[in-house]
């Protein structure tokens, strides 16, 4: 895995350039969904913050991985898991208002399927700022809205570091309407929250 | 979850409770794995998040239980619960085992039965590893089978609990260490699907002689089993088994003739079973080179 020790490189006081590469592209993204709220038609997901958080994606995230622990690979998983969900979740906007939940949730479910140690929700909620019971319910609901596709192949987690360094040897990524993506090559409108259904907790997954 | 009425409990798993249980509109039997996700630190149990990951990904294949749903509810007092529905088998390899050696009328497995579900292991195992899954806890209480249709189905993907293990032998048999390959006896740190392949092979002799192959009750009763009838490993035969973690030095013994602890067992299943129960993992055979060994010749595969 060339590709992740160049991105998870760094020495012990310095993030690896995943967490800036990570940061980046989601502000990036989440500052396009915002601008382009009146296109859409925007629902309440229990991921949509009442207000919009004070702190940064960039420091979040370095929030993230200075106490979780968890080995950078996660990082590069989690955003594989936020890019699945927004494909499957197309009326689900990564926008400012929610970017820091689903990323929390998405640290937390990548540690929890990919490494033998790890800690629990209630670490997490600590770290993100959100009480247990919020942890729990967007576990759930990140859970379900993946449909439970959290396996990553190597070939699948090549693809996405080298899809995060070159987006970061670009300088700046031309942002319009279809290219706000999370997505790969793959052109995606990121919208939508859960419905009635979901949010009443009644899950149903057909695999 | 009101579609289906619960028909009886059938074992415990890992994390709750399993259930028999028929579909109320369609007839179809169910097995129901109830995961409590009380609201505490923990969240969903991870050996719940993997199997269901990791059978989402695997159970279009026919060899391996198909995972039919999830659904989280909440039960009467507001507790929320995630159900695991699966399909229903009626017994497990070990059940079924257990049934010709101790039922009323005693009998050896039919051969054709015993290579059929051979087969249909492998080509489970083939599909979890094809996926780059390793089960890592293969035994019969892990294989589902349907006596009738003489079906064999992989369970309890990469966690270990079979939903249809009775209660009472739960402390014994999580521990067991019967199916485990030498190499992670040994404390190998980076094993591959070769332990899958030797659990395999525990199990096929296990069919033919309706016991199993190597019973240790520890780890070093283990390994002393499986040098009694394999013989000491040596550095020839394994290149790096001494500096194994683990690695002691043991009574040297020679080898027998697996042929005699397979008794009855025709001489191409010898010959498979001999490369399954290789020491070197990389001369291990595949679960693919396995499916094209000449054992299978006399099985018609056009039915799998």
């Amino acid at each position: 895995m060339g590709d992740l020790e160049t991105i998870s490189s760094g020495t012990p006081l310095e993030m690896p350039k995943v967490i800036n590469f990570l940061s980046s592209l989601l502000e990036k993204v989440a500052e396009a969904n915002d601008n382009n709220r009146d296109l859409q038609q925007q629902k309440i997901s229990v991921f949509h913050g009442l207000t919009r958080p004070t702190i940064s994606v960039q420091s979040y995230l370095e929030r993230i991985f200075k106490y979780a622990n968890c080995s950078p690979s996660c990082f590069v998983v989690a955003y594989v898991y936020l890019d699945r969900f927004a494909q499957r979740q197309p009326c689900l906007p990564i926008n400012s208002f929610n970017v820091h939940r689903l990323l929390i949730t998405s640290v937390m479910v990548a540690a929890k399927f990919m490494d033998d140690m790890y800690y629990n929700n209630a670490y997490y909620a600590k770290v993100g700022g959100i009480s247990i019971t919020e942890m729990n319910f967007l576990e759930v609901d990140f859970l379900f809205g993946l449909s439970f596709h959290l396996n990553v192949t190597p070939n699948t987690f090549h693809t996405y570091c080298s899809y995060l360094h070159r987006e970061m040897l670009v300088e700046t990524i031309p942002l319009s309407l279809s290219d706000s993506t999370l997505s790969l090559g793959k052109s995606l409108k990121l919208h939508c929250c859960f419905n009635e259904d979901e949010t009443s907790h009644q899950h149903q997954l057909a695999v | 979850m009101d579609k289906y009425e619960k028909l009886e409990k059938v074992g415990e798993g890992t994390y709750g409770k399993v259930y028999k249980a028929q579909d109320k509109t369609t007839g179809q039997l169910v097995a129901l794995k109830k995961t409590r996700l009380e609201m505490d630190e923990e969240g969903v149990p991870p050996t719940a998040l993997r199997e269901i990951a990791l059978l989402q990904m695997l159970s279009q294949s026919l060899y391996l239980v198909r995972l039919l749903c999830v659904e989280h509810v909440d039960n009467k007092n507001g507790k929320p619960l995630l159900y695991l529905v699966f399909e229903y088998l009626d017994t497990d390899l070990k059940k079924f085992i257990d049934s010709h050696r101790k039922g009323p009328n005693p009998s050896p497995l039919a051969p054709t039965l015993i290579q059929s579900f051979l087969y249909q292991l492998c080509k489970g195992v083939a599909h979890c590893h094809s996926h780059s899954v390793l089960h890592r806890d293969l035994k019969p209480q892990n294989l589902l089978v349907d006596k009738d249709k003489g079906i064999l189905k992989i369970a309890d993907l990469g966690l270990g609990r079979a939903f249809t293990v009775p209660l009472k032998s739960y402390t014994h048999e999580i521990v067991t260490l019967w199916y485990r390959a030498p190499e992670v006896l040994l404390g190998s740190t980076h094993y591959s699907t070769g332990v899958d392949m030797w659990s395999v092979g525990c199990i096929f002799a296990e069919m033919v002689r309706r016991q199993a192959l190597f019973p240790g009750d520890s780890e070093l009763q283990q390994l002393l089993h499986i040098f009694r009838l394999l013989g000491t490993p040596s550095e020839d035969q394994w290149p790096g088994v001494s500096s194994l973690r683990d690695w002691h030095e043991y009574p040297q013994w020679k080898p027998q003739n697996l042929a005699r602890a397979v008794p009855n067992l025709e001489p191409e299943g010898v010959d498979l079973l001999s490369k399954m129960l290789q020491y070197d993992p990389a001369s291990r055979i595949s679960a693919k080179a396995a499916l094209d060994h000449p054992y299978f010749d006399s099985l018609d595969k056009s039915q799998y």
